[in-house]
């Protein structure tokens, strides 16, 4: 017990040091850049700043100060729980994300239920369907995965939207376009899981107990949800885990195809603008996301496969 | 990475127009023009998708020279109104007096305004606007107005409905300003606001006919109208309260989904259309509407301190070199055009200069071959062994410049220039492109102003100037003209000045024209009749009404 908690508050360690290197990280790599928000905004002609304006409002947001004593004030502020004020749209960073978190949300839970649920029907029916079918449904994967994801989601607009009249495509929030935003998402996160299990599949139906279990007159739907099936969902987990990191942020372009907002749409806006504490956040929000999701996939891990114990690792840890 | 981007959203945007024209050419085969007869109707909803809702809201620091300018003129008001033609006429200001100098105004405002939060619009309110738009607050991070005449003083409340203004020098401009993107009038209660709360659009109380019911950051707007609004400006064909109900700004990124989005019905208008495709909107039955807005047209401001173009010849040759006609005709649609001066033809005071700057090679030849720039045999001229040679900086804030830019280049090629493109993004190019640089010989203007005075304070370096020739005080001529129109105080004497002002800076080669500048383009539904636009362009839903759907 003793070992675990050890290995355990290693591990949390590990991740607030992550966190915290991820902060000045991105801190360092934007104040590399030449440019800040503010100066870009009043740069343009048609404001008709004079120069002495524009220092002074530089000067007002600090950006004029050494880069190492802006570091120390935004770390300062951020141990204590505070995110900042945007350079871009002058409110609080906080509320900028929980305002885009939820549709971030939405559409993450609906992407990857649609993708478990595509990848899974993929996979068995490569297994489960006769042969010419099977054949083609194996590459139905690489299709989704070269099928660029704005191009999926323009076509799904024009069909169903513009076409069809299903759902009125500035809508955005409406189920219906979800639905089809999510599909778009969806369609590429389900390529990237059915191959695993598509190989894991493969790879199991070729061991000694599946043909043993295969010999005694086991039927093939039975065979693949009670034997096959479980073992092959392992590396499933892990692929799983890293895509929820994916669909939370980088959903930029289905996004902006359905006119959503989101986590991604407000990187992508913050990095046009070089919007420094909402960057900040955003990617430190991201580590928290990794860390815990991957923390996650190794407590399921033993719950899958019984082979898998968390006892191994402090060993590991012990030895080095 | 900007660039991969680009030629992605490119290949995909040719790919899905395609798409796009079939299918909604089919929906619309019937063709969706309509007249506008018959009578205004009330009420209805109207979908405006827009690409940017800016940054900030704090009004000062906002963009409202752009996108956001579309909101604020709903929600707010002005104290003057400025119309397409520059034409100045009451708004909240029913009247104004000036003394003979034009360093003292009175503004007798309309009585009875008030703020959406029951303020009162009353002189006190609109010497804290002044106030604000002067100066700005640089201990709340709040920009002033850029474009305010920097000579203002003080303002003060005679009495409720009166508002006296001095400055330190004359002021012509000051009347059309208080018609400018910048000068819209906000409750004193929000301008008090720390600027953390100013940037929440539900704080931004103003007098205007539509009031903000709800609003998402880079999402939504959604204004609902003032019953009890009664203050429109003269000018317009309708007064009272709005007829359409309520206006949803929305913001979809992509230019092909609002345009099939009007196209099919789905939204009203459809802002910054591709240009290339107006023409099939405008077959299909749709209205394109391309206001001018008021200021410069889109040209370059020769740095005179950068060799060659120290030479008069060599900038007159410029001068003839470019064929402006092809520019509008490879580049743009008949919605734009040709340059007439170097001001737009719609600004009060804009003469007809054109014959300054007419396209003919061979006199540009024949000015190079004068000024001993002699063509070398692959065609670029030299002297002492210096090759005829200049960079363009594409403007990175006007779509269009890089392929005009280009064509420039190939037509200067033939006359003998080397000519080089260096384009930048915004980033970038601000930190190393600037008006009068020593590495930027052509510096690429596009701005929009609302009175003619602004002329005479960009050209020289007199009063702070922006010195845009790099020619300081040097052009006596030049000098003597641009101060006295900037400080002018009888605006007929102004007028004769300023046609004298464009022909010499044309003839003289100091800023050389490309083509009057349409920044604003709106795609609209035939079911949406009466929308006005004013002297920057903006298109106002408050005289406009929505007919049944076609």
């Amino acid at each position: 017990m003793s070992g675990y908690g050890g290995f355990a508050l290693r591990r949390a360690g590990q991740a607030v040091v992550v966190v915290l290197l991820t902060y000045v990280f991105t801190f360092w790599v934007i104040s590399v850049l030449p440019g800040d928000p503010v100066t870009t905004t009043l740069r343009n002609p048609q404001n008709g700043f004079t120069e002495e304006e524009i220092a002074r409002i530089v000067s007002y947001y600090g950006l004029d100060r050494p880069v190492l004593v802006q570091l120390w004030e935004s770390l300062s502020r951020f141990v204590t729980g505070d995110l900042g004020v945007s350079l871009r749209s002058n409110r609080s960073v906080a509320d900028m994300i929980g305002e885009v978190l939820p549709s971030t949300l939405v559409l993450a839970a609906a992407s990857l239920t649609i993708a478990v649920v595509l990848s899974f029907a993929i996979a068995f029916g490569v297994h489960y369907l006769p042969r010419p079918f099977s054949t083609a449904l194996r590459s139905v994967p690489s299709l989704f995965l070269s099928v660029p994801g704005f191009l999926v989601g323009l076509l799904l607009i024009q069909v169903f939207s513009f076409g069809l009249g299903l759902f009125r495509a500035i809508d955005t929030d409406g189920p219906v376009a979800t639905f089809f935003a999510a599909l778009t998402l969806g369609i590429w996160v389900s390529a990237q899981i059915a191959e695993v299990l598509i190989a894991n599949l493969d790879h199991e139906a070729a061991q000694e107990y599946a043909g043993v279990a295969r010999s005694r007159g086991l039927g093939r739907l039975r065979m693949l949800l009670k034997h096959l099936l479980k073992p092959s969902s392992l590396p499933v987990v892990t692929v799983l885990a890293l895509m929820i990191g994916e669909v939370l942020g980088g959903a930029v372009i289905t996004e902006a195809v359905f006119g959503r907002t989101g986590i991604g749409n407000l990187v992508e806006r913050s990095v046009a603008s070089q919007d420094l504490p909402v960057l900040q956040a955003v990617v430190t929000l991201a580590a928290v996301v990794f860390v815990v999701v991957n923390l996650l996939a190794d407590l399921v891990y033993p719950l899958l496969d019984p082979r898998v114990t968390l006892q191994a690792r402090p060993e590991v840890g012990a030895n080095a | 990475m900007r660039t991969t981007r680009t030629r992605a959203r490119r290949a995909w945007q040719a790919a899905i127009g395609i798409l796009t024209t079939v299918l909604v050419a089919t929906a619309c085969a019937g063709g969706a023009q309509s007249t506008d007869a018959g009578s205004a109707q009330e009420g209805g909803d109207l979908t405006f998708l827009i690409d940017s809702l800016g940054d900030t809201w704090i009004p000062n620091n906002s963009a409202i020279s752009s996108f956001q300018g579309h909101i604020w003129g709903h929600v707010t008001d002005k104290l003057v109104y400025v119309d397409e033609n520059g034409k100045t006429s009451p708004w909240i200001a029913q009247s104004w007096e000036q003394n003979a100098d034009a360093t003292e105004f009175t503004l007798r405002l309309r009585e009875g305004v008030t703020f959406s939060d029951g303020t009162p619009l009353d002189a006190a309110a609109v010497v804290a606007n002044l106030d604000m738009w002067s100066k700005g607050d640089a201990t709340r991070g709040i920009n002033p107005i850029g474009l305010f005449p920097k000579t203002y003083q003080a303002a003060q409340a005679v009495d409720p409905a009166t508002v006296k203004v001095t400055f330190s020098s004359p002021t012509l401009g000051f009347i059309p300003t208080l018609g400018y993107h910048g000068s819209i009038l906000i409750s004193p209660k929000s301008l008090a606001l720390p600027a953390e709360q100013q940037a929440d659009l539900s704080n931004d109380i103003g007098s205007g006919p539509y009031v903000v019911e709800s609003w998402k950051d880079d999402d939504v707007v959604v204004l609902r109208k003032r019953a009890d609004y009664d203050w429109a400006p003269e000018a317009l064909s309708h007064q009272g309260p709005a007829r359409i109900d309520s206006i949803t700004y929305k913001l979809v990124g992509e230019q092909q989904v609002r345009t099939s989005s009007v196209q099919s019905n789905q939204a009203d208008i459809a802002y910054n259309p591709s240009p290339k495709e107006l023409e099939t909107f405008k077959a299909q039955g749709f209205s394109v509407a391309a206001p001018r807005y008021l200021g410069f047209v889109n040209g370059f401001a020769i740095n005179t301190k950068v060799a060659p173009f120290d030479d008069v010849k060599v900038r007159q040759a410029l001068q003839h070199g470019i064929d402006r006609d092809q520019i509008l005709a490879t580049v743009y649609t008949p919605d734009w055009l040709a340059a007439e001066s170097f001001i737009q033809s719609n600004v009060p005071g804009a003469t007809d200069h054109k014959a300054a700057f007419a396209h003919d090679s061979a006199k540009a030849e024949a000015l190079l071959d004068e000024a001993g720039w002699a063509k070398g045999p692959d065609g670029v001229r030299t002297k002492n062994g210096t090759k005829l040679a200049l960079t363009l900086y594409p403007n990175p804030y006007l779509a269009t410049s890089k392929a005009v830019d280009e064509l420039i280049a190939q037509q200067l090629r033939g006359i003998g220039f080397e000519v080089g493109i260096q384009a930048y993004d915004v980033v970038t190019y601000g930190q190393r492109v600037k008006v009068g640089g020593e590495t930027v010989p052509a510096y690429e203007i596009t701005r929009s102003f609302i009175d003619a005075g602004t002329v005479g304070g960009v050209l020289t370096d007199a009063n702070k100037g922006e010195n845009w020739f790099g020619l300081g005080q040097s052009d006596a001529k030049l000098t003597e003209l641009a101060t006295s129109i900037a400080g002018a105080s009888d605006p007929a004497l102004r007028d004769a000045q300023l046609d004298e002002l464009q022909g010499y800076v044309l003839d003289q080669g100091y800023f050389v024209p490309i083509t009057q500048i349409v920044q604003r383009l709106y795609l609209q539904s035939p079911r949406v009749h009466d929308v006005t636009y004013n002297g920057i362009a903006y298109a106002n839903y408050y005289t406009a009404w929505i007919g049944d759907p076609t």
